[in-house]
């Protein structure tokens, strides 16, 4: 291979590792927020796939791919209720709650997308186009890798410091943070345990539904059943393996992400191993990853605990 | 019990009428919908001999389930396991071709059985083990399989190629191997006995066995079940196996039974809809059987449905979404009680 097509290769692996980072980073930034609230948030999958669909429908409706956003935001931000009403107010077990917005997520998506498009050919839109910034778009190698992307990816790279501020410089975040540790210091406080689950769930899970409508607006034009084929999975998966802190989902989410751009390339460049293996890849890592990492220091020590007034 | 009973009633009118709500927002006739529902699931013989036959790979996921989530342990991975059950199988069939029915049958069930035990018991040790949460990994697991089987069948061995395309799906299997029909009518397979006899083993197994002490205790009080010497390690492998082994008898019985040839779309969901089952059942045996029945009305309806009423049959699988929904609040409900409390 010739040096040039050498380097165009790797860049090109690399721009797609950060426009496949987008999705993930969101989300896993917006489940950590819940997360260390101490609600064990299972419902990643249904947000983000509920976020990608209301951003597919109001996409083909306005044709703005930017109102679309907006769509994706507020479904986080129902689904975020949801999975408060049921974990802080039902008190339900965080798991079953979750698997329940997976599967009713799953179902309504579906029945919603069919009686849209109602047999007739399914309308498409176009997404986001790349956004290059002056001047450091021109530096050679890093320029087209870093800064010739979509708009939401630099805010995307942008929130992962500003949720960082959020939990560890604010009091806002300080509270969150007593959230999954010890939410009954908060309560002899005389500050709302459950006010503070409702807004930690739902901010989070905005942040979720975003990442399930860039998916939607920055991959493709179109819905498919199951559209996020399990990444809202990876991200749980990256939270673990992060240990619960800004800096370590930024590096989990980087490492999933360059796997699955390495197994699209490999696809293309046709490696002689089944195309299936490939795909299974960022899967069979998480377990790995799992298996490899058993530092849980950082996880809240409520995580998953409902928490009950004596 | 009669509030425990009301609350429940309270949910399948609840998630009924949202589910109503749901088809007039997308501008169908909400009386001509659930008739036709009703009328495909049980208006005739052959709908309720469709909702038996649709109902039991859900009651076998769902029994699946409630071994599972009475410890306690929140395995999803009925999905591929169904799947991994339905390529044992299938792999048994080859193996076992020519043996007589009487060895032929129950030798493939147990290949498609021993295939949900081994991934049961993957997850199992990477708990133990590993303190992998069973949740992630049953996922990631139900991942791999799909991926397997869609090599098998694409690419792989098991594949049936036409001239120029590959369907994803392997060739039909010989007749010989198809479960037989009950009353001389072929449609009505012999599997559809299986449910009931794996919740009526179930529900002993719970209520009268040491292992479904142990299920139980894990489910209750897990430290006061170790401090009694049990090994929770042990019994976590049981259950996690026991589950496995129930799926993979759905996603077998499906392949023998229905499709009678290796097809993921007849597979799909059924693991994600056994889990529904199961908690809608109460995670009681008896209460999985009567979920996995109405569920199988609500499937075999849908056929129906979207024919007469114009509706897509997607419209079963939220309606699941939106009744398991109702059934955890009502879950949740039936647990207050009024007390009296003595005037102080």
């Amino acid at each position: 291979m010739t040096q040039p097509l050498q380097e165009a290769i790797v860049v090109s692996i690399l721009v797609s590792t950060i426009r496949i980072m987008t999705p993930l980073l969101f989300s896993a930034m917006g489940e950590l927020v819940t997360q260390r609230a101490g609600i064990w948030n299972m419902g990643v999958e249904g947000t983000m796939l509920t976020g990608a669909f209301m951003a597919y429908l109001v996409a083909t409706l306005t044709g703005s791919p930017w109102i679309a956003v907006v769509a994706a935001v507020l479904a986080g931000v129902i689904m975020g209720l949801l999975i408060a009403f049921m974990t802080a107010t039902m008190r339900v077990d965080h798991f079953i709650a979750g698997l329940g917005l997976n599967l009713l997520a799953s179902g309504l998506t579906l029945y919603l997308f069919q009686s849209y498009i109602r047999g007739r050919a399914q309308p498409t839109f176009s997404g986001f186009q790349d956004v290059a910034i002056p001047l450091l778009s021109d530096i050679p190698f890093i320029g087209p890798i870093l800064f010739s992307q979509r708009a939401l990816t630099y805010l995307a790279l942008v929130a992962v410091p500003a949720i960082w501020f959020l939990l560890y410089r604010s009091r806002y975040g300080l509270e969150l943070r007593c959230l999954g540790e010890n939410p009954k210091a908060l309560d002899v406080k005389g500050l709302s345990v459950v006010a503070r689950q409702y807004i930690a769930v739902m901010l989070g899970s905005a942040m979720t539904g975003l990442g399930g409508g860039f998916l939607m607006l920055g991959f493709s034009d179109r819905f498919l059943a199951d559209f996020t084929a399990g990444r809202g999975w990876i991200v749980i998966v990256a939270l673990i393996a992060g240990n619960w802190k800004p800096r370590g989902v930024l590096i989990a989410v980087t490492a999933f992400a360059f796997l699955e751009s390495l197994a699209t390339h490999l696809q293309v460049v046709n490696a002689g191993v089944p195309r299936q293996l490939l795909l299974a890849l960022p899967y069979l890592a998480s377990i790995g990853l799992l298996i490899g990492l058993r530092m849980r220091s950082g996880q809240p020590v409520r995580l998953g605990v409902p928490y009950l007034r004596e | 019990m009669l509030w425990t009973a009301a609350s429940f009633v309270i949910a399948v009118v609840a998630g009924l009428a949202v589910s109503a709500a749901l088809v007039a927002t997308t501008g169908a006739d909400v009386p001509q919908v659930f008739g036709a529902l009703l009328q495909g699931a049980a208006g005739s013989p052959k709908a309720l001999m469709t909702t038996l036959i649709k109902a039991t790979p859900l009651i076998l996921t769902g029994l699946a389930t409630v071994i599972a989530f009475r410890a306690q342990i929140w395995s999803i991975g009925q999905e591929g396991q169904v799947l991994a059950g339905a390529m044992g199988g299938y792999l048994g069939a080859q193996l076992l071709a020519g043996l007589p029915p009487l060895l032929f049958f129950p030798g493939v069930l147990v290949f498609g059985m021993a295939a949900g035990m081994v991934v049961g018991w993957i997850a199992a040790v990477l708990r133990n083990s590993f303190a992998v949460n069973e949740i992630i990994s049953t996922v990631m697991l139900n991942y791999l399989i799909v991926y397997l089987l869609s090599w098998l069948l694409q690419g792989g061995p098991w594949g049936e190629t036409g001239d120029t395309v590959s369907y994803h799906q392997s060739p039909m299997l010989p007749e010989a191997a198809f479960l037989p029909g009950l009353f001389g009518n072929a449609r009505l397979h012999a599997g559809i006995l299986l449910p009931f006899l794996a919740a009526a083993i179930c529900a002993l197994v719970l209520s009268r066995t040491p292992i479904g002490y142990e299920i139980r205790g894990l489910g209750h009080n897990p430290v006061a079940l170790r401090h009694k010497g049990v090994n929770v390690g042990r019994t976590v492998i049981c259950i996690m196996v026991a589950s496995g082994a129930l799926a993979a008898l759905a996603g077998a019985v499906e392949l023998f039974g229905v499709a009678h040839r290796l097809r993921p779309d007849s597979l799909v969901g059924l693991g994600y809809v056994g889990i529904i089952v199961g908690m809608t059942g109460a995670l009681s045996p008896l209460g999985t059987v009567l979920a996995g029945l109405f569920f199988g009305g609500l499937a075999s309806g849908a056929v129906y449905m979207r024919v007469l009423g114009d509706v897509p049959a997607s419209l079963v699988p939220a309606m699941q979404g939106i009744t398991l929904f109702f059934f955890l609040c009502a879950g949740v409900i039936a647990r207050y009680r009024i007390v009296k409390v003595a005037a102080q």
